[in-house]
């Protein structure tokens, strides 16, 4: 940041930062100048006239709106004579001439900008007489989103929002002057992913959400900070409560992550908190094979009982311990101590064999930032559709394509979010990567330009496999390529919240908490433990179905419908001794469990989480937690106790004190400090920690050849998408239904050789084709875990059969 | 009193065939574009700004000027202002019909002088004819060679597109009408930082002339800089083309040396008043322009300073005038009506505004005004045009919205027992109401 | 839903003609109406896929001007001036004999016939004016206001052309109109040959026709 420059506000000198606009530069000293269409994250219009101030000018004094005058040293600015008085009231007027007067009904009173501008500034009768313009109200504009045009003051912020920061200009102004209104096209939705931030910017009523409307009226509204539990962004956000309920979750602009943005899922999603179907009493499997409902002490004593004798009969090896991602730091170091002190295994895992290596996601040497992409001048983007996985991220590496003019180079097996705003587009055979990544390195053929815009840093890259079934290794070599590049940094991807966290605090075969290599000096605080290398997920999987291991612990984790090979999932669970789930939900895997211990969920409990960036961030309870469920950390805790080996541990806050004892990457990170100082959170290791292990990628030498696909087989890509078929989706009210379905996409070449126009058998599964030029041939392209979509033994190739018109008909 | 003809000599001379190519290359045409292309930038702008050039389109502002200020990123584009709906005005129209040779001339040697290879004339939608006319003129220049890669055997390439608007006034601001020529809503751009100069079409720099600011190019350049400027009075160079309407005996558009009074505008060239009627006021520079009255103003010259110094502008070259059968509250009501339905709607005050207004004078008119309606109208007024000073002091972005404030100043100023008037036949008045 | 072959042919040469295809909206939303008769929403999800915006960028951007018209206006749009100089020269009253005559209030349409007012057309020096599917007459009265309504429905022209209509209708111009036409306009929306939309009169310039 350059030199602060020094304005006279009101006649008091203040020093702000340059390079703003004037309406900014006075918040920042803190005047509040009122405006309705300026938005800190848009550009600026300068339509609604309401941020009028006077400026001295070497041509006498100016009234100029503040929201489009930059900032310059030596400014006078008066914000309250007279004249700027006058001129702000006669804005309001007009802008109320043709506002309804419904603010008792409406969900914005009470919060309502033009509401408090009205009392505190406004005209007392109106001097309009004349019929106010009138609309049919309120009518949906999408599946969550109403417009009432009556109340809409025409500030732009929605139509701005959809075309400049989210993408997809489906709301739009129509007709002009004093007819203009927000519309959408008939049939065409605003079906955007990100459709609630508008009703979050929009300044009155007119925007207004289905799953809040008429819930609550902001007095009556209790609030916490928090981060988004939908994405790994590390997304700020307060959540909201009306008596001990969860009923809303506000963006908060985050500079370094979110800007104030959230995808509609990590908005809408938190409904779940409030499912009916929450767990809410331990649930233990009785001798007739149902479950009873139980107290703690039977639950907790069952569980202990059954670990000790498959401990003593197989030794502690035979237990194994899968999630951990959606809790806090808290509760995943209580897992990651658990497991190797209390039972002495090392087999854990926070990730659910769809991800990379965890040294590589957590202890990554270069790792990048998410502000790296304001500075970024190309960006490689090798890995998921970030708009369908990571969308708070896509709204950032969209920002800088389309706003800061950064090079972006997309690599995925098909059409992606962002390819309306990439410079190169190259999509490829699942499998084929390999070949892809070398002629990229080499600047080969139609690689040269982008090659080539790979030499012009700083470079951002974002890897991760493209799909759920790539080898990760690809991934990897990826990396190993592009963290020379001038300026580089690797920002590497994963699913589920924290499973970065998860990872830092040692939920991981070969990880320790902070950062640490197994196989490290021992841990004081732990005792006895095994320190050293286990098994990943799929090894532990793998390991269940041989019967190596017995008992299984899942925490917060639904294998059967995480794990891309369901199959392998499946057989796992189902052939375990015993399984005891930590969850808040009957989940396909918990329904199978021999115990199943409800948990407490987002919102109803404190702790930290740590972003893909490794951000570390404080959450807050705002709720209890339904009936008696309980933070993961208590139960394990209990557990320990149980077992005889008690962890003593006492609260969220002392293990938090713990962590940054035992991990080395988290000293110095104290919740005082969130919650405090750093609001933004810190990005560990800060100054006052340290991290052991410095992962540096390698490209195999000889990767894994490829399979070319021929005949029926096919290569798979298998791709999440934001809305399917998940448990947390499901217990969304506002989200249910609105996952797409499964299908098959195939190249029409493809459609045309198998005869497929309608449907095909994918590993005998039956899925309606869906024709996309976008696929290279011999890939289909299958969504992961949609409603109705079949689970199977995904692997990177699979058989593809047509479904013949006569069975269609069947 | 003696036309000065200029732009309209071929037109009248010539009048059935002044729009052919053939005819023009037979009165001297192409000479000045073919002159420019031996000339440097510099050398060309400089030449300009020193006939003393103003813009036709209403803002007045020196040409030269506009060009010097132009930001170095390229391509720049040049860009001809041909939407022509300021009520009052069509000079720019018989120019499109029938002289476009001229205008195509003028445009390559501006093209030149600001290194544009791609220019553009907007025409507005309403104008098919003047644009089939240009657009014939276009095909032929193509034909010939003078557009096109490489024009007239130079290594200059130039394209030229003829825009058709679709019915919006408001385009025929510069920054709404880059807007629209990029294929967006026609909205008014806001200035700073959208300077045409420096971020016009596509973010670069652009240089927006009117139509009849462009034809003046070929003769200034065969004829020279001094010839041009011997024909001023005062700082006023050139010509002056006028269109005059309402109810004058010979309305028309007329082409005449600066310096006449409106007296000798309005009664001289114009002919006087309908029916023998009284001349009762006149708008001097199209719709937007204060009203000028006779007991103040009828022998006032007609000339850009004299226009400001009186409180109002020459503008588009618009006179409109009215006689004693003019109810001016419905004239004034018509003014602002025609505001309120262009305005495009992205500033409140306008937006809300100028309707406004237009409910006030509509309710007056239907005799259902109120006692503090004259008031209402001005602090109305007053919001969008802060103080009602002149040129404005605009609360809105573009100056459309204060257009509306003038007749109502007018109203106020000149006619206010004709406000009276009609109040008194309104029960809700209080003056006792007629009915 | 798709344009005839010879409106997409036009299309691409009317992309080619700006540095960006957005620039084309305009020229093809005329070319779409030339398609319908008037401006679909088929025909502006047509331009959205022409140009790349969504049809939702094409709507606001065609609902911005007056003359795309996303409701039919009948064959013969009639646009009458009623802005200040015309309204000086009485406009009003040539509008209400033209609604009269033809049994249509201002802004709506049977299927021969629309009828409109409009803001100043640039004919203020033949005042009262109107447009003929843009066609411009000049120097009109209320009453042959009336003929030219009862005209058009009797003669149904296939073309409208400015030299005839104001040959039969008009009077007084704003300037000389010395320079003869052919061209005119086949539906309501302008006649320019770039649009495809223009068409030689072949009865041009013969009074007694009707
Ligand atoms: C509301 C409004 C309408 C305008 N309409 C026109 C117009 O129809 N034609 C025109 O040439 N200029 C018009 N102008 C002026 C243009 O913005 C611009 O100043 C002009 O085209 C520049 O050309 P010039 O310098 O040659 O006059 C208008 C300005 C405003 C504010
Ligand atoms: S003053 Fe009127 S026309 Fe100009 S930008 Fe504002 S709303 Fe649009
Ligand atoms: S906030 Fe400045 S004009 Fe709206």
């Amino acid at each position: 940041m350059s030199e602060q420059v020094t304005i006279t506000l009101d006649g008091v000198e203040c020093l702000v930062d340059p390079g703003q606009m004037l309406i900014a530069a006075a918040e920042q000293a803190g005047t509040h100048i009122p405006r309705f269409c300026w938005h800190p994250r848009l550009k600026e219009v300068g339509m609604c006239r309401q941020c009028f101030v006077e400026v001295e000018g070497p041509r006498g004094v100016m009234m100029v709106p503040s929201c489009t005058q930059p900032v310059a040293d030596g400014m006078v600015v008066h914000t309250k004579t007279p004249a700027v008085k006058k001129a702000q009231e006669g804005i309001l007027e007009f802008l109320l001439i043709n506002h309804p007067l419904d603010c008792p009904i409406c969900d914005k009173g009470g919060e309502c900008p033009l509401q408090d501008q009205t009392l505190s500034h406004g005209p007392g009768e109106s001097r309009f007489v004349e019929e106010k313009r009138h609309y049919v109200k309120p009518i949906p504009v999408s599946d969550l989103v109403l417009l009432d045009r009556e109340r809409c003051i025409l500030c732009a912020r929605c139509v701005r929002f959809a075309d400049e920061i989210s993408g997809d200009p489906l709301i739009e102004f129509a007709d002009r002057g004093n007819e203009t209104q927000v519309t959408t096209f008939p049939d065409q939705p605003f079906s955007s992913y990100f459709s609630g931030n508008t009703v979050q910017i929009c300044p009155v009523g007119a925007l207004t959400a289905t799953a809040y409307r008429f819930r609550a009226r902001p007095w009556d509204l209790r609030e916490a900070a928090s981060v988004n539990p939908g994405t790994t962004a590390g997304d700020s956000v307060t959540i909201q409560a009306s008596r001990d309920e969860l009923i809303r979750v506000l963006g908060v602009d985050n500079d370094a992550t979110n800007h104030g943005w959230l995808d509609d899922r990590s908005r809408f999603g938190f409904q779940w908190v409030t499912s009916p179907d929450r767990l809410r009493r331990p649930l233990v499997r009785g001798a007739d094979g149902t479950f009873h409902a139980a107290s703690w002490g039977e639950a907790v004593a069952t569980v202990a009982e059954q670990l000790r004798g498959v401990i003593d009969d197989h030794g502690p090896g035979a237990v194994a311990a899968i999630g951990g991602a959606r809790g806090t730091n808290e509760d995943a170091y209580t897992l990651a101590r658990f497991m190797r002190s209390v039972i002495g295994s090392p087999h854990l895992d926070a990730r659910l064999d769809d991800a990379l290596g965890s040294r590589f996601l957590a202890t990554l040497a270069g790792r990048g930032r998410i502000g790296d992409l304001e500075k970024a001048r190309t960006i490689l983007l090798w890995g998921p559709d970030l708009k369908e996985e990571h969308p708070t991220l896509y709204l950032r590496v969209r920002r800088a394509a389309q706003e800061l003019g950064a090079t972006l180079i997309v690599v995925h097996p098909r059409a992606t979010g962002l390819d309306d705003r990439a410079t190169h587009r190259f999509t490829y055979v699942p499998g084929s990567g390999w070949d892809t990544l070398s002629a990229l390195m080499a600047g080969e053929g139609e690689f040269a330009a982008a090659r080539a815009a790979l030499g012009e840093g700083p470079v951002v890259t974002i890897v991760d496999q493209t799909g759920l079934v790539e080898d990760p290794l690809l991934a990897e070599a990826v990396a190993a390529f592009t963290r020379d590049l001038p300026g580089a940094g690797v920002l590497p991807l994963a699913r589920r919240a924290n499973t970065y966290g998860a990872l830092d605090m040692g939920v991981a075969p070969d990880l320790l908490p902070g950062r640490v290599p197994t196989s490290g000096a021992a841990i004081e605080a732990w005792g006895d433990a095994d320190l050293s290398e286990g098994l990943d997920t799929r090894g532990i999987l793998e390991a269940a179905v041989a019967g190596r291991v017995k008992a299984l612990l899942l925490v917060g984790a639904d294998p059967l419908r995480d794990v891309p090979d369901a199959d392998l999932a499946r057989r796992a669970v189902e052939g375990a001794d015993f399984v005891v789930a930590i969850d808040c939900f009957l989940t396909d895997s918990s329904s199978v469990a021999d115990v199943i211990l409800p948990a407490a969920g987002f919102g109803e409990k404190e702790g930290t989480v740590t972003n893909l960036e490794g951000r570390v961030q404080k959450v807050n309870a705002l709720v209890p937690p339904p009936g008696q469920a309980r933070a993961d950390w208590s139960i394990l805790d209990d557990i320990s106790t149980r077992l005889g080996r008690p962890m003593g541990l006492q609260s969220a806050l002392a293990i938090s004190r713990e962590i940054s004892a035992v991990a080395p990457a988290y000293r110095g990170v104290t919740w005082f400090l969130l919650d405090w100082k750093e609001r933004d959170g810190v990005v560990v290791p800060t100054d006052s920690g340290e991290q052991p292990l410095q992962y540096v990628p390698v490209a195999p030498a000889d990767p894994t050849p490829t399979k070319s696909p021929r005949g029926a087989t096919f290569a798979l890509h298998l791709s999440r998408t934001l809305y399917d078929d998940a448990v947390l989706t499901r217990q969304a009210p506002a989200l249910a239904g609105l996952a797409g379905g499964g299908f098959a996409g195939l190249n029409p070449a493809d459609v045309k050789r198998i005869r497929a126009d309608q449907a095909v058998t994918v590993e005998g599964h039956r899925l309606p084709v869906i024709v996309d030029p976008s696929l290279a041939p011999g890939t289909i392209h299958v969504p992961f875990n949609q409603p109705g979509g079949p689970l199977f033994a995904a692997g990177a190739v699979v058989r593809v059969e047509a479904v013949e018109a006569e069975a269609l008909d069947a | 009193m003696t036309e000065l003809r200029v732009l309209t000599a071929r037109m009248v001379e010539h009048p059935t065939d002044s729009h052919t190519l053939e005819r023009y290359l037979a009165t001297g045409g192409y000479e000045g574009a073919r002159a420019s292309l031996t000339r440097t930038r510099d050398d060309l702008v400089g030449l300009v700004k020193e006939s003393g050039l103003i813009g036709r389109g209403g803002a007045g502002f020196s040409a030269g000027m506009k060009w010097s200020f132009m930001a170095p990123a390229r391509p720049s584009y040049l860009v001809v202002n041909g939407d022509e709906s300021e009520p009052g005005t069509f000079k720019d129209r018989q120019l499109l019909e029938r002289d476009p040779h001229q205008l195509i001339d003028g445009m390559i040697i501006a093209a030149v002088a600001n290194e544009a290879h791609h220019a553009f004339v907007y025409i507005r939608g309403e104008y098919p004819k003047p644009a089939r006319r240009l657009q014939q003129a276009v095909v032929e220049a193509y034909t010939a060679g003078y557009l096109g890669p490489g024009i007239f055997g130079s290594d200059y390439d130039l394209e030229l597109t003829v825009h058709l608007g679709a019915g919006a006034y408001i385009c025929g601001e510069e920054t709404a009408l880059l807007n629209s020529l990029e294929g967006r809503r026609g909205e008014p751009r806001l200035k700073p930082p959208y300077f045409p100069a420096a971020k016009g079409l596509y973010m670069l720099p652009t240089i927006v002339n009117n139509v009849e600011t462009i034809s003046n190019l070929p003769h200034i350049l065969t004829r020279g800089v001094d010839w041009f400027k011997g024909l001023a009075h005062g700082e006023d160079t050139g010509t002056f083309m006028t269109s005059i309407s309402g109810h004058v005996n010979k309305p028309g558009n007329y082409e005449l040396p600066h310096g006449l009074t409106w007296r000798e505008l309005i009664f001289d060239v114009a002919g006087g008043i309908r029916g023998g009627n009284t001349l009762k006021a006149w708008i001097p520079g199209g719709a937007s322009a204060p009203w000028f009255v006779p007991d103040r103003h009828l022998d006032l010259e007609i000339t850009k300073n004299v226009t400001d110094a009186n409180g109002s502008m020459l503008g588009s070259g618009a006179v409109i005038v009215m006689d004693d059968t003019t109810d001016m509250v419905a004239a004034a009501e018509r003014l602002v009506r025609f505001y309120a339905e262009e305005s495009c709607g992205q500033c409140t005050p306008c937006r809300e505004g100028t309707t406004w207004l237009d409910m006030i004078l509509r309710r007056i008119l239907d005799g259902a005004g109120r006692a503090e309606d004259k008031d209402l109208l001005l602090d109305v007024s007053d919001n969008i045009s802060v103080g009602l000073a002149w040129p404005p002091r605009q609360t809105t972005i573009c100056p459309l919205g204060p257009s509306a404030v003038s007749p109502i100043m007018g109203l106020v100023e000149y006619f206010p027992d004709e406000i009276a008037a009609h109040l008194a036949t309104s029960p809700l008045s209080g003056a006792g109401g007629a009915r | 839903m798709t344009w005839s072959r010879e409106s997409l042919e036009r299309a691409e040469a009317i992309l080619q003609r700006y540095p960006e295809k957005r620039s084309a909206v305009m020229a093809l939303l005329y070319v779409a109406m030339k398609e319908d008769g008037y401006l679909s929403d088929a025909g502006m999800a047509i331009v959205a896929d022409l140009t790349g915006l969504t049809a939702a960028q094409v709507q606001s951007v065609a609902t911005f001007y007056v003359m795309y018209k996303t409701e039919p206006k009948g064959r013969y749009l009639i646009s009458v001036c009623t802005s200040i100089s015309c309204f000086l020269m009485g406009s009003d009253e040539l509008l209400h004999a033209i609604e009269d005559e033809a049994g249509i209030p201002a802004g709506e349409a049977d299927d021969t016939i629309g009828v409109e007012h409009a803001e100043c057309v640039g004919a203020c020096g033949g005042a009262p004016a109107c447009l003929i599917n843009y066609e411009l007459v000049e120097g009109l009265t209320p009453d042959k206001g009336r003929e030219l309504v009862s005209w058009l429905r009797k003669a149904l022209p296939d073309v409208i052309n400015a030299d005839e209509v104001q040959a039969l209708f008009g009077g007084r111009t704003s300037f000389d109109w010395a320079i003869k036409e052919e061209n005119g306009a086949v539906g309501p929306y302008p006649a320019f040959p770039v649009l495809g939309t223009a068409a030689e009169n072949t009865s041009a310039l013969e009074p007694g026709r009707g």
